[in-house]
């Protein structure tokens, strides 16, 4: 089981974290994961857009299971999960509108545990940090730490 | 399998060939998900819910941007051998195949598919290039979609969805 990256994007479109756990995508400059993030953010409202169909009610039974469920249920999710055939790709974004991009091997079992328990992460070493503001690069050691750790135990 | 629509596009940006299902009421029966060949054709009649103003020429640009950009992420993420498949969203989940020819063939279906990649790939070898390339009363391009749609591809495409793709 592989986790090959995890970027973090801002509601703005900005890529606010970035952090490569196993080789297998290919390297890139700064810039490029930027103008990526940036297009990510654009392509995914699109996605919103096309819904072809109304998303059904949501039944109360169901909520439960959601990492977070949304108050705008009669608003389409927009992209949650890309597949191509090295990798695949999964997206969280919270109500909040930041985007979690987490990308895996293309057979991963359980990227919704993992996706919750790194906006755990998240919401317990970067948004509880004082010192962070808020949209900005998330330079929080403990949250690398907590990553470092939470990854290296599943793989 | 409920099927929403499925595009063809050349190499131009162009969408050469379009075809949409009215989608059915998500609670009407479990059974009997896809819809029966005939009368669901439509050709510019129904509405799309959920948005305004949006024509299905629009729709069809911005699929067309969309495939472009994600196939172009792809392979900057993934390397030059590395093709985009297909991406779901919580209400609809839309498969991709690009022939070498660079013509992209784009299904949206309901979120519950694997992804389609195959059956594309039959549809162009089995449908586009048997009944639209050689054809020779079509032209070699098709702008605004001249000679995709004659009987021949629209019947086998009508035959091949409801006997080949899964149910």
């Amino acid at each position: 089981m592989v986790v090959f990256a995890l970027f973090i994007i801002s509601k703005a479109g900005g890529l606010i974290y970035n952090r490569e756990f196993h080789s297998g995508l290919s390297k890139l400059t700064s810039n490029d994961y930027l103008m990526l993030a940036g297009s990510f953010h654009g392509m995914h409202a699109i996605t919103k857009q096309l819904c072809p169909a109304m998303p059904a009610p949501v039944n109360p039974s169901s909520t439960a299971a959601v990492l977070a469920p949304s108050p705008f249920s009669g608003r389409p999710s927009g992209l949650e999960v890309l597949e191509s055939t090295h990798f695949r790709m999964q997206c969280f974004q919270t109500l909040t509108g930041t985007k979690f991009l987490l990308f895996t091997e293309p057979q991963q079992p359980n990227i919704d545990s993992m996706m919750r328990k790194i906006y755990e992460l998240y919401a317990d070493f970067v948004m509880k940090n004082p010192f962070y503001t808020v949209e900005m690069p998330i330079r929080c050691e403990k949250f690398d730490r907590g990553l470092d750790g939470f990854v290296k135990v599943r793989s | 399998m409920v099927l929403y629509s499925f595009y063809i596009f050349d190499r131009h940006t162009e969408c050469i060939y379009s075809r949409r299902w009215t989608p059915r009421p998500v609670s009407s029966s479990s059974k009997a998900a896809r819809p029966q060949s005939g009368s669901s054709i439509t050709s510019s009649g129904d509405a799309p819910t959920g948005r305004k103003g949006m024509s299905h020429a629009d729709d069809e640009k911005l699929i067309f941007g969309l495939v472009f950009s994600l196939r172009n992420m792809v392979q900057k993420l993934g390397g030059d051998d590395d093709t985009f498949l297909a991406y779901r969203t919580g209400e609809y989940k839309l498969h991709y195949y690009e022939t070498p020819t660079r013509m992209k063939f784009v299904m949206l279906t309901d979120t519950k598919q694997n992804h389609l990649r195959a059956y594309l790939h039959q549809i162009w070898a089995n449908l586009y290039v048997e009944f639209v390339v050689k054809n020779p009363l079509a032209p070699v391009e098709h702008p605004g979609g001249i000679g995709v749609a004659n009987e021949l591809f629209e019947k086998g495409l009508e035959a091949f969805i409801t006997a080949v793709l899964p149910a």
